[in-house]
């Protein structure tokens, strides 16, 4: 199915066009990841309705429109955005592949502080993987960290 | 888009009218029904980007379109066996010891699914099969 021309239609409106147009997709990757040493490890699941519109292309705005309004709402005034148009009049992303859009949502949804550095230091702190690699039980969930022994691929 | 009906005002024929930003500002913006136990996953929802598993009845829901201000209200319903024989349950933001959201942005919300103490030992977190969210307010 072709994807109405969007740019300039607000990106709530483009999520209603995709729920009622596109079948969600599961994806089997997920992001661990630590962003605290007083917490364990957390896992990004991707929505599957939010991978359909990643795969369609021209629905979802450019990551770069989330870094600026949240850099917007990080001001100790912040009130309310005043940039809304940002996500609404950019010109949408095209399709991505499953792979590329693992990563705009690592860059949309994990802390900057932990993508941007997440192989500096004594080990990784942040993995893809597929779900089949997770633990099959949430036994000592709360305990859970990623391996210090971790070999990565190149 | 094709079909766009600008109107200020919906009356009907006997039972009166009523002004259009009444929908607009009272539909949920959000909405997401999950599985939190084993792997998470979505089993459908509207305007959300992912769900983060950040520990046990510990989740971050986030969000495509954002929201207009922190000041946006989350309606949350869970449901699971009371494996902890008491209560009462309840899925709700997650606050830190202050009193104040761990995280409520206008991309993000932290929910927390607790159960209740009980005379002998604390209350705790729990994993849910069924969590329920719906998110009303402005968006950006």
């Amino acid at each position: 199915m072709q994807t109405p021309e969007f740019q300039g239609t607000h990106l709530f409106d483009r999520l209603c066009w995709a729920k009622e147009n596109l079948d969600g997709v599961q994806s089997d990757y997920r992001v661990v990841y630590e962003d605290s040493i007083d917490e364990c490890a957390k896992i990004l699941v991707p929505d599957p309705n939010w991978m359909a519109c990643a795969l369609q292309g021209g629905i979802l705005p450019p990551v770069w429109v989330y870094w600026e309004l949240a850099k917007d709402e990080a001001q100790p005034d912040f009130k309310k955005h005043t940039r809304g148009y940002l996500l609404h009049e950019t010109e949408p992303m095209p399709a991505m592949t499953e792979e590329e859009a693992i990563e705009y949502l690592i860059q949309k949804d994990v802390p900057q502080h932990v993508w941007k550095t997440w192989n500096e230091g004594n080990k990784p702190k942040m993995v893809i993987c597929k779900k089949e690699q997770l633990p099959q039980t949430r036994e000592w969930r709360n305990a859970w960290r990623i391996s210090d022994d971790l070999e990565l691929a190149a | 888009m094709a079909g766009k009906i600008i109107a200020d005002t919906l009356e009907h024929s006997t039972a009166g009218s009523i002004a259009t930003n009444y929908v607009v500002d009272g539909s949920a913006k959000s909405w997401v029904n999950f599985n939190g136990t084993g792997t998470i996953a979505s089993r459908d929802s509207l305007n959300v980007s992912g769900l983060v598993d950040n520990a046990v009845g510990d989740y971050t829901c986030t969000y495509t379109s954002s929201m207009g201000n922190s000041d946006y209200v989350n309606s949350s319903v869970a449901m699971c066996e009371d494996a902890n024989a008491r209560g009462p349950f309840a899925l709700g933001v997650r606050i830190d010891g202050t009193g104040v959201p761990t995280t409520h942005t206008t991309t993000a919300t932290r929910y927390e699914y607790l159960y209740g103490a009980s005379a002998s030992s604390d209350g705790g977190t729990q994993d849910a099969p069924h969590l329920y969210i719906i998110v009303h307010g402005d968006l950006a």
